[in-house]
């Protein structure tokens, strides 16, 4: 009888206690689990974001593809173990492109959506900065931008240039953001690597527009605008054969028949006041003569003038009097193959403050002057800023070259994430 | 006399299995106290978390360039940004803040307060307890740490968010007087903490 009661009495004590030990697993199992779903979770959504990452660089090469971009097999080895994921481009319409990129792991899915804006035309004007090669100049201290930068080249820093807009590069920044003697200020961020921006060198359209409601001049001439009366728009253009020679044409910018663009064949000189818009190309150079203003200044007064000077090759500050004593140009400068910069820069005389409102696309950055360290030896100071109007990309002077389509730029980019299980 | 032998050596037997029951189910109810205390914080943490890092991953959703600083509000323990919540081409302004201590006085932990949300004007929801809700602000690749109180101009230059969270049970263990070192709190709390160090929205980088 009391052996039996013995073992009565232990194998209830076993099964107390099992039970005990049972919940008590039970708990510390339920902790463990709760930070190991945490880590899965976290293992999908970084299996998205890698097949998002994965994608993107197969649609910066190719922004034809739609449908499946990429669906590689399932993971057998590394972190990702056993995951997979799915990469699919589509057009949702509204000009815009998403790529959807679904990863699983385990049992959990994980979702990351990237937004494109449909592959467009944008005015080379939204940028305040650009170069296909940047060349052996550096950025320095008391550089201000105030608009976006791109570079095709590596960009040099040496000192605390700011940048007040996005700067992205299709190479690297030398040295590093925040490395070596590159302390440059980025406030609104940057991107390194991205696809190259090629500067179309074709101005078959412009011809055309010149030809089509345009005017086009097949000999060297000489533009001076004029700001016509105190009313808004009434601007006039005369053109001249020669500096100081009889006016041979002249356009009304309120003109209605007139579509903004005047192109010449060979050099085309510049100078003068704008009311209104316009685009003076030449299949050449541009040579800046004077002064070329707005007659509503667009940093102080709300103002409609535009003017966009584009040259084939080059567009060059001439070393000339009246340039040597200052030389302001409200424009939007494009250098095809050349560069922006000043007639004899290395050794013109010390030529005070080169001041621009607008924007600079050049193919090879230019000099406009020589230093030796803050002293001007030869040329000019510069004072750039970046008229802002062109920060909106349907504003632009009239014709203003533009990116080539395909061009992908993000508009948006979602991630799920999991609601907290209760 | 066998038997009276008997009775005493089954009472010395059993008092013995006793204590050992007693103390067994001593030893049991502050393991098991603990270790419930432990994934109650662990939910608690996983939980604030999942909300906050998933929501601040997508700040900026939906937002155009030309609107400017995604982050309106960047402070300490506050943080405030733009972001297309409902993907319906409403921009809402989300906003995450901790609450006083005082919202919480019922508890023993003198530490914890609420963790906010607030979407717009509506009115807030708790969305956890914390006992702490740190936020530190950085420029691209870190080149900068931006320390509030932030001007608004600079506001657009923060691309870099680190959050530090800290779920501590409400309920403590105590500890003998003792055992107290000077400065310390004389109660034990279970305690669980998170630090996001790179949490960067794509949004704000594009």
């Amino acid at each position: 009888m009391g052996g039996k009661a013995a073992v009565i009495l232990v194998i209830g004590f076993g099964i107390v206690l099992g039970r005990i030990a049972f919940n008590m697993n039970d708990l510390e199992t339920k902790a463990v689990d709760n930070v190991s779903y945490y880590l899965e979770n976290t293992i999908a959504h970084n299996l998205a974001l890698a097949g998002t990452n994965a994608a993107l660089s197969m649609v910066y090469q190719d922004s034809t593809i739609r449908g499946t971009v990429t669906n590689p097999p399932q993971f057998t080895s590394g972190p990702f173990t056993g995951g997979q994921y799915t990469s699919t481009m589509t057009d949702v319409g509204g000009g815009l492109l998403r790529l959807r990129t679904v990863s699983s792991f385990k049992s959990l899915n994980d979702t990351v959506d990237v937004t494109f804006t449909a592959p467009g035309v944008l005015p080379f004007s939204i940028y305040a900065w650009f170069t296909n090669v940047e060349g052996d100049i550096w950025w320095i201290t008391k550089d201000t931008v105030w608009g976006r930068v791109h570079s095709n080249d590596t960009i040099n820093v040496n000192g605390s240039p700011v940048y007040w807009k996005k700067v992205t590069t299709a190479k690297k920044f030398n040295p590093k953001p925040g490395y070596g003697t590159n302390h440059a200020i980025f406030k609104d961020g940057y991107e390194t690597g991205v696809h190259p921006i090629t500067i179309p060198t074709d101005f078959t359209y412009l011809i055309n527009a010149s030809t089509s409601g345009g005017r086009r001049y097949t000999s060297e001439i000489w533009i001076t605008l004029s700001a016509g009366t105190a009313a808004n728009n009434d601007g006039q253009v005369y053109v001249r054969n020669t500096e100081t020679g009889p006016i041979v044409d002249s356009v009304s910018l309120s003109d209605p028949l007139f579509n903004g663009a005047i192109l010449g064949n060979q050099r085309v000189h510049v100078k003068g006041t704008l009311d209104g818009k316009l685009s003076i190309a030449s299949l050449q150079d541009i040579y800046v003569e004077d002064n070329i203003l707005y007659e509503k200044n667009p940093l102080y007064y709300p103002s409609d003038d535009m003017l966009g000077l584009i040259g084939q090759t080059n567009v060059v500050v001439t070393d000339n009097w009246n340039n040597n004593h200052d030389c302001e140009i409200d424009a939007a400068v494009f250098a095809a193959s050349g560069s922006f910069g000043a007639e004899h820069y290395s050794t013109r005389p010390v030529s005070g403050q080169l001041r621009l409102i607008g924007s600079i696309t050049q193919n090879i950055r230019g000099a406009v002057g020589t230093f030796s360290g803050s002293t001007i030896l030869h040329g000019f100071s510069k004072r750039y800023r970046y008229d802002t109007r062109y920060d909106n990309p349907s504003v632009r002077p009239p014709f203003f070259p533009g990116t080539a389509p395909g061009t992908l730029q993000i508009a948006g980019w979602w991630e799920s994430f999991r609601l907290p299980r209760f | 006399m066998s038997t009276i032998i008997d009775i005493i050596l089954s009472i010395l037997l059993g008092g013995i299995l006793l204590l050992v029951v007693l103390s067994a189910n001593d030893i049991t109810a502050e393991t098991t106290y603990m270790l419930n205390g432990d994934l109650f914080v662990q939910q608690m943490l996983v939980s604030v978390v999942q909300i906050v890092e998933g929501e601040i991953r997508n700040m900026g959703y939906g937002i155009p360039d030309s609107l400017g600083a995604t982050v309106v509000v960047a402070q300490d323990s506050a943080i405030a940004f733009l972001e297309d919540l409902g993907l319906d081409g409403v921009i809402d302004t989300v906003r995450y803040y901790v609450g006083p201590v005082s919202d919480l006085p019922s508890t023993q932990n003198d530490s914890d307060r609420f963790l906010y949300r607030q979407i717009n004007g509506s009115p807030r929801s708790a969305i956890g307890v914390v006992t702490r809700f740190q936020l530190r602000y950085f420029s691209q690749g870190q080149a900068d740490t931006l320390i509030p109180p932030i001007p608004s101009e600079d506001l657009v230059s923060i691309k870099i968010v680190e959050i530090t969270l800290e779920v501590q049970n409400p309920y403590a263990l105590y500890r003998h007087q003792s055992q107290v070192e000077p400065g310390e709190r004389n109660a034990l709390y279970s305690s669980s903490m998170w630090r996001q160090t790179r949490l960067a929205s794509q949004n704000l980088r594009r």
